[in-house]
């Protein structure tokens, strides 16, 4: 109980994740509710909205057990919310991972190593005071990067663990380090692993691809200070060198035209149902950096209805359909209801925000379905 | 021989990939690519490799080699890729940018 104070009550979810249960209890103590009242009743009155809510729950329960006088067996506090901590290391161009910590790599003179520190900052701080969310595993969870991976690698992913960035061939691409976008992709790979847990595979996948390419995209437009109007809505601009014919790998805004280049090609990705790709499941899984164009686009048009900061609103009517309402195989017509659902109950039925995004699925081919 | 290499995926989601025939390269280029396949053990690797249950991004593969009368296709993706075949298939990159 004293947990939901700085928690949310997630216990259906928590138990579906039996697994993660089992991790997420080792970093519990089981004490009795230790949060004197005159603490809540300050956080009922000063806290944000949300902790304002959980406090003012978690006092009305606990006079109720204070009449009946019940002890309790198992009650936990979470770890204290904001404790940041952001490590990165050097994989000197090996495959072993994570490799040498550096040592304040805030101060580095290594490109990767400053851009890998300030980015997983800038994502951290994002989903800290946007979303009140406390790192990957919303616990405090220490969040880990390796740079320089691999001779001339021309990649960056989520292992599960950690974030790996590439340096490049530096004939095409630079290293993948250079646009803040990227990081924030790979970390909230890392909270979909724990929330949502989207299946890397077919729709599920391309919405896990999507869900990155959204708080990636926050990430950049809030460190540019970019309303959604002035934000360019590219990801990975920079990561080509001059010799490509590209601004960037993908643009949510009008995805298909972030490249066209001899040799890398065109650009894949749809903006529309209409042009849903399908392919066999060993080729990129089955589309999920393809298809994802078409929620990509969804958002990116709810976005600019609305107008303003698109982590303001749009980033978490998206954000509260990752952490409480898809599930691991939920479809794009599923994210579009659950999108839908969320915006009206969080700004009004037929609200500004409601009737925006219902507009972003509907200009890229999917109509809502109300239950 | 004949190879046909597609790679997939990676954060950038880009196909990449060529086909060869050893009989059309130079000599020391079809060499070198023999070499690779046989280190690799290629012949006695599965089809399919088990599918990281966990991790994004990674570059998924595939690759089909006929040599000799035997035909055969693997399909993996990155961090399960056998050490002994990364040469093969970081050569083959090299080939489908040329």
């Amino acid at each position: 109980m004293c947990r939901n104070i700085l928690r949310n009550v997630r216990s259906s979810k928590e138990e579906r994740a039996a697994g993660r249960k089992q991790e997420q209890m080792t970093d519990r103590i089981p004490i009795q509710c230790i949060i004197p009242p005159h603490m809540l009743k300050e956080l009922a009155q000063k806290g944000s909205p949300k902790q304002r809510d959980l406090a003012l729950k978690t006092l009305m329960v606990s006079e109720r057990i204070r009449g009946r006088r019940e002890a309790f067996a198992e009650v936990y506090v979470a770890p204290a919310v904001g404790v940041k901590c952001i490590k990165v290391y050097d994989a000197k161009h090996g495959q072993g991972l994570p490799g040498d910590e550096v040592q304040e790599p805030g101060n580095s003179n290594d490109q990767a190593v400053k851009e890998a520190y300030d980015g997983a900052n800038a994502t951290y701080d994002m989903y800290l005071d946007v979303f009140e969310r406390n790192s990957i595993d919303d616990r405090g969870m220490c969040i880990l990067s390796s740079v320089h991976f691999g001779e001339n690698y021309d990649n960056a992913f989520w292992d599960g663990r950690q974030m790996v960035y590439g340096d490049g061939d530096g004939e095409l691409f630079n290293r993948f380090t250079i646009s803040m976008d990227i990081i924030g992709h790979e970390l909230t790979h890392g909270v979909t692993e724990y929330e949502a847990g989207l299946v890397y595979y077919n729709q599920p996948g391309a919405l896990n691809e999507h869900m990155s390419d959204v708080f990636g995209s926050l990430v950049k437009q809030r460190i540019l200070n970019q309303t959604a109007d002035e934000a360019d809505w590219l990801i990975g601009e920079g990561i080509f060198t001059s010799k490509v014919n590209g601004k960037a790998l993908r643009s949510m805004k009008e995805p298909g035209t972030a490249y066209n280049d001899p040799v890398l090609g065109k650009d894949p990705q749809p903006g529309h149902m209409k042009d849903y790709v399908r392919l066999s499941p060993w080729e990129d899984n089955g589309g999920v950096h393809i298809n994802s164009g078409i929620p990509n686009r969804a958002f990116c048009i709810t976005a600019m209805e609305i107008g303003g900061y698109a982590w303001e609103k749009a980033g978490r009517i998206w954000y509260i359909a990752l952490r409480d309402r898809l599930r691991y195989n939920s479809s794009f017509q599923d994210a579009a209801n659950k999108t839908y659902q969320i915006a009206g109950a969080m700004f009004g039925e037929g609200s500004k925000e409601h009737e925006a995004v219902k507009k972003g699925w509907a200009d890229v081919g999917i109509t809502i379905k109300k239950k | 021989m004949l190879i046909q290499f597609v790679r997939t995926g990676g954060f950038a989601g880009l196909r990449t990939a060529v086909t060869l025939d050893t009989d059309t390269l130079p000599p020391e280029e079809a060499r070198k690519l023999l070499e690779m396949v046989d280190a690799s053990g290629f012949f006695n690797l599965p089809e399919k490799f088990p599918v990281p249950t966990r991790g994004a991004d990674y570059f998924v593969y595939r690759l089909t080699v006929e040599k000799e009368g035997r035909k055969h296709t693997v399909e993996v993706s990155d961090p399960v890729a056998p050490a002994a075949l990364r040469p093969l298939l970081q050569s083959l990159v090299a080939y489908a940018r040329k």
